[in-house]
């Protein structure tokens, strides 16, 4: 356990960090207010299993938040299989399947908003390594030596990933622009 | 189509502050959390009356076994106006 002081202090160093980072990865406030939370609960409960000896507590919160928020949009996945599941039992009710979520990121200003949500959707569809990588690289702007770190793979793996994700974003913009 | 230029402009998104309010939604979550200690003495009485329970029920069931097989064959028997003798021809 950690006392009050400390986990004030922690929590005041790394609150912007987290809440962005879950706001990049879940791309609403609301989720990324939940995260954020779940988060620094995580932080309070297991700061006696954190070892400075291994990574700095930067990596170490990165690599909670980032756990977080990919088993939140696993089991938000899951949740939608089973909701299209029960849809087929239900059919009075026509709500729409919306796969992709509702962009409400608020660090995107609004002349931005189009181009930057069609991307955001794009990103968002990758898989768990690349949108990480290009998550951390890209929108957090960490250095792919310290990405590697958080992501606990070699220097190498990044920029593989990285080039496998540039790939397949291509890919799709083409795809959604018709070309 | 030069994909690092489109990469780029992720850039433009800004880094947003943390909601005030978040601290206290936290705090609030941890004290929910937080257990309350149960004393040794406590566990270990727990522990002795779970097994007495279990024990008293395993004895109950076994005697309730061996009755009941003797029961069930003799109901059977006379339910069944069997007879448990040679005879073929009750007379």
């Amino acid at each position: 356990m950690i006392d009050g002081n400390s986990f004030e202090e922690i929590y005041s160093q790394h609150k912007n960090l987290v809440y962005n980072l879950c706001l990049n990865y879940v791309l609403n406030t609301e989720d990324a207010q939940d995260m954020t939370q779940e988060v620094f609960v995580k932080v309070h409960q297991r700061y006696q299993q954190f070892n400075p000896a291994t990574a700095s507590l930067k990596t170490w919160i990165y690599q909670i938040a980032i756990n977080h928020c990919l088993d939140f949009l696993k089991s938000k996945k899951t949740s939608k299989r089973f909701g299209f599941i029960t849809s087929l039992f239900h059919q009075d009710t026509n709500e729409p399947k919306d796969i992709a979520p509702v962009i409400q990121h608020p660090g995107i200003a609004a002349e931005d908003k189009e181009g930057l949500d069609r991307l955001l959707l794009i990103i968002y569809s990758l898989p768990e390594n690349q949108k990480t990588a290009i998550i951390l690289v890209k929108m957090e702007d960490r250095p792919q030596r310290e990405v590697a770190e958080i992501m606990n793979i070699s220097i190498k793996a990044v920029e593989s990933l990285l080039q496998r994700a540039k790939q397949t974003i291509a890919k799709k913009i083409m795809e959604t622009e018709g070309l | 189509m030069n994909i690092d230029n489109k990469l780029d402009e992720l850039r433009r998104i800004k880094q947003v502050d943390a909601p005030p309010f978040l601290y206290t939604r936290i705090m609030q979550q941890i004290e929910n959390l937080a257990e309350i200690p149960v004393s040794i003495k406590w566990r270990w009485a727990y522990a002795a009356s779970a097994i007495l329970i279990l024990a008293l029920n395993l004895s109950i069931l076994l005697n309730q076994n061996i009755t009941d097989k003797n029961s069930s064959i003799e109901s059977v028997v006379s339910g069944m106006q069997l007879t448990n003798t040679n005879l073929l021809y009750n007379e």
